[in-house]
């Protein structure tokens, strides 16, 4: 009998399968092909030792994919069909996606077109096909994710101008400005601020709570497209970790560099987290988890496990990180006051929290909250009922970096705020902590040049200086914007609830 | 009620308990499969069953696919076995591995000698045709009155078939030790399974070696150097050692002999910590110290073998990845039996074997 061949392994099928698609150009040379993968300082001796953090071929990824979408949009339709909105847990709940749309969606947009420029950056052909999946995997999501919230459109206010306020809202300049800090730098650098900081280290910070906070407020539509991401997001992840180990091990003088942008990104991607974190204690009417609790988990264990890790190649936790931590009992509270006070010129709602919700704040953040958030929202909710409800009457004082406001307070004084600022060429510069200050001073010829919202709204260049002008240039109707309670969202899901209460339809005539 | 898993390409078969998770059953076995989420919605684990039925339990639709499941897919950290499977992983094949078939024996205790104040030397003859390993490799002993077996690893060269060399430090208080050091007389009996274990010299690659090794860690990388050197292997061989003090130096003449004996053999010992008699010139450091002494803190282009106790395994892959020597190029004795049930400390998926 003929002795059956042996069976190939999954890495030789792969090889025989991809082998000779690359080549050393010799028309141009590859410094010309590829002009941008060594101005960084970033030395690579041999792409050859690019170790593919998944074996995908394109057959293979297209019939994947495309099961994944046949089963999102069955449940897609299904939500649309069931009239699923009535399922949410609160009306309130709808803002938590309203963040996620107006916020991040359009992140997911600007991933896709880094990860292209990556497909083509690099000379290394293994690196490149993965960020060229990634690409693909990137405009899917920000497709389904458009698809899964038109529903929610249809019935409440603030989704539907997302793709202009992207570009005109001066509170969205902070998920904005992270994302076009990371594409404006060079390829190395992007794929460490995306692949790595931001989708290995800080991944589950952003994921767990809006996936498993869908999921707890009865949002089908939002869960199942978390699903159908984070199947790919593993890939992503491996990405992240390969780019880091192989860029240490090519060469020794890549560590140094590679130390200062986990500094920058790690500090980046936990300011604009802080975002996500207020929505966990603030916008989920029913809670998964605090931000306290999941800055514990996620960064001080396993965040500093990865850091013990990565120790090994001689890289040191990123610069700042007992800072972040300090500031978990705070953070959210901070941001939930500003977005309070600043609602009326966003596309979103805000409100105090009710007593129920206050004694869990209270639980999950001690003393600190009683003794200065809690009575300050008790102060506000006062107001609101006899008719005065709070709003601040001009727009805020942005950080130059990561353009959050300037209302975070210094990390061991809760009752003090950080204002720090850097003069450069003529010019003073407010940063919002040591963090952004630092990330300033590395590159301040590139952050002087930021467009800082608030000053370009003063200085009548976005439809006028007014506030009414303003949300005239964004296409923002006034009852989009400020209080939840009253509002043409919270009328409606009031009405809802009155009608699932009465007794519904009448006994067919026999 | 537990089943077997054969892991392709590797070849090596484990045991899974009925509702032991297919991923936690092969980590714990020592074999290194891609995973990442732990609960089914990432797909990185996703390994091929080709013989054998499992359970896919709670994987999610998204991270399985349909068609995934019709080719016989499964995500190994959710999976359970209904049968004995055969599964291929994405993992490396080894060239080096002999793959030899596990077995049982039965050995004659033939000598016990104090090789240190705290550590045995127990030789065994097997009769017959002996047996085959792979030098660093391991077994398993059976020990009269203890449940679970112990690993050990065999500290003779695989040239010696018909007699197999144990060294046995005491560990206070643990009951098979002291069985081995109190009880254990020439003339007895004693049944255990091998060969087991990943830990064995690359032949195929070209590098200088670095053994470094410490404590009661010494068994493999004797017979990994005897079996080098008396097979005429000509490349570089380092062997860095530590102990605490010269009571628990041993070997050390046999060693000398051999670096005087082979040019291309060379022998590092420090003491951390000399007792007050001691008559030592040497060095007084830890084992990664001398090393980075020896190779100034340069490891690239070497392949290393690291065997002793964890904090000395730990300190010494910092030292060699520091001096860039990476992961592929390291080479760690895991034993893992029934014994090893506490739960690993918390890391990162950054590294695969460490």
């Amino acid at each position: 009998m003929a002795e059956k061949p042996k069976r190939l392994n999954l890495n030789q099928k792969y090889q025989l399968m991809t082998r000779g698609l690359d080549w050393e150009t010799t028309y141009q040379s590859m410094d010309e092909v590829f002009p941008y993968d060594r101005y960084e300082g970033i030395k690579i001796k041999d792409w050859d030792k690019w170790q593919d953090p998944f074996r995908l071929t394109m057959d293979a990824y297209w019939k994947y994919q495309a099961e994944k979408e046949r089963k999102l949009y069955a449940i897609l339709d299904s939500v649309a069909q069931n009239n699923s909105q009535l399922n949410i847990s609160d009306g309130r709940y709808m803002n938590a996606v309203k963040i996620w749309m107006q916020g991040v969606t359009p992140l997911e947009y600007a991933a896709f077109r880094g990860f292209a420029m990556l497909g083509r950056g690099f000379r290394g052909a293994g690196a490149r096909v993965a960020c060229q999946f990634q690409s693909i995997d990137e405009m899917r999501h920000y497709q389904t994710q458009v698809h899964a919230f038109s529903h929610y459109n249809k019935y409440f206010n603030g989704f539907n101008q997302y793709s202009r306020i992207r570009d005109r809202a001066w509170y969205l300049s902070i998920p904005k400005s992270y994302f076009e800090d990371a594409v404006s730098a060079g390829p190395f650098e992007l794929i460490t601020a995306i692949s790595f900081s931001f989708e290995y280290v800080l991944t589950n910070l952003l994921f767990m709570p809006f996936v498993s906070g869908a999921a707890y407020n009865g949002d089908m539509a939002t869960t199942t497209f978390g699903f159908s991401a984070q199947s790919d997001e593993s890939r992503h992840m491996t990405l992240g970790l390969e780019i880091i180990k192989f860029m240490l091990e090519q060469h020794e003088d890549n560590l140094p560099i590679v130390q200062e942008w986990l500094d920058k990104w790690f500090w980046r991607g936990y300011r604009l987290l802080g975002l996500v974190g207020t929505m966990m204690d603030y916008m989920l009417p029913k809670k998964v988890m605090s931000w306290r609790q999941a800055w514990e988990i996620y960064w001080e264990d396993n965040g500093m496990a990865l850091f013990n890790d990565l120790a090994r190649y001689g890289l040191r936790p990123p610069k700042h990180h007992e800072a972040a931590t300090k500031e978990k009992y705070r953070i959210t509270h901070e941001f939930w006051s500003t977005i309070y006070q600043f609602s009326h010129a966003t596309a979103l709602y805000t409100w105090i929290p009710t007593t129920e919700e206050l004694d869990w704040l209270s639980a999950e953040y001690g003393e600190l909250f009683d003794t200065v958030y809690r009575p300050r929202y008790e102060y506000w909710q006062e107001l609101h009922e006899k008719g005065e409800r709070f709003f601040q009457k001009r727009l805020p004082v942005v950080c130059n970096v990561c353009q959050i406001p300037i209302f975070h307070t210094m990390p061991d004084d809760p009752l003090m705020n950080c204002c720090l600022v850097s003069e450069y060429k003529g010019t003073k510069h407010q940063m919002c902590s040591q963090g952004c200050l630092d990330i300033f001073n590395r590159e301040p010829e590139k952050y002087c040049q930021a467009y800082i919202p608030p000053q370009q709204i003063y200085q009548g260049n976005c439809g006028g200086a007014s506030l009414e002008d303003y949300r005239k240039w964004l296409h923002i109707k006034d009852e989009e914007t400020g209080e939840y309670y009253g509002s043409e969202d919270h009328v409606m899901w009031e009405q809802w609830q009155a009608q699932a209460a009465k007794p519904t339809g009448v006994a067919p005539a026999s | 009620m537990s089943y077997q898993a054969t892991i392709e390409p590797l070849g090596e078969t484990i045991e899974v308990e009925e509702d032991q998770k297919l991923l936690d059953a092969a980590l714990r076995a020592g074999i290194w499969l891609p995973y990442a989420c732990n609960h089914g919605v990432c797909g990185t684990c996703k390994v091929e069953v080709l013989e054998g039925d499992v359970d896919h339990n709670e994987a999610s639709a998204f991270a399985l696919m349909d068609v995934e499941r019709d080719e016989g897919k499964t995500l190994a950290c959710c999976a359970t076995l209904l049968s004995d499977i055969v599964m291929e992983a994405d993992i490396e094949e080894e060239e080096d591995a002999l793959n030899l078939s596990v077995e049982d024996f039965v050995g004659t205790v033939t000598k016990i000698e104090d090789l240190t104040p705290t550590v045995k030397g127990i030789w065994l003859e097997i009769p017959g045709d002996g047996i085959e390993f792979q030098a660093g490799q391991y077994l398993n002993l059976n020990i009269p009155g203890v449940e679970i077996p112990r690993a050990f690893s065999l500290a003779n060269p695989p040239s010696e078939k018909n007699v197999i060399e144990l060294n046995v430090r005491h560990v206070e208080g643990g009951q098979a030790t002291t069985y081995l050091h109190e009880q254990l007389s020439t003339g007895d009996k004693l049944t255990f399974t091998a060969p087991l274990g990943r830990f064995f010299v690359r032949k195929s690659a070209p590098e200088p070696i670095i053994f470094l090794a410490g404590g009661s860690g010494l068994s493999s990388p004797k017979s990994m150097i005897i079996d080098l050197l008396e097979n005429g292997d000509e490349r570089e061989t380092t062997l860095v050692y530590g102990a605490r003090n010269q009571s628990e130096l041993y070997y050390f003449r046999l060693f000398t002999r051999l670096a005087e004996e082979y040019d291309n053999f060379h022998y590092l010992t420090a003491l951390s910590d000399p007792a007050a008699g001691d008559d030592w010139e040497g060095a007084r450091c830890f084992v990664h110290e001398l090393a980075e002494q020896r190779f100034d803190k340069h490891f690239e282009g070497h392949k290393a073998y690291l065997c002793g106790p964890p904090p000395m395994i730990d300190s010494c892959i910092t030292s060699l990845m520091r001096g860039r020597l990476f992961e592929e190029h390291i080479f760690m004795e895991n034993f893992f039996t029934a014994a090893d049930s506490g739960k690993p400390a918390r890391r990162s998926a950054l590294f695969k074997k460490f």
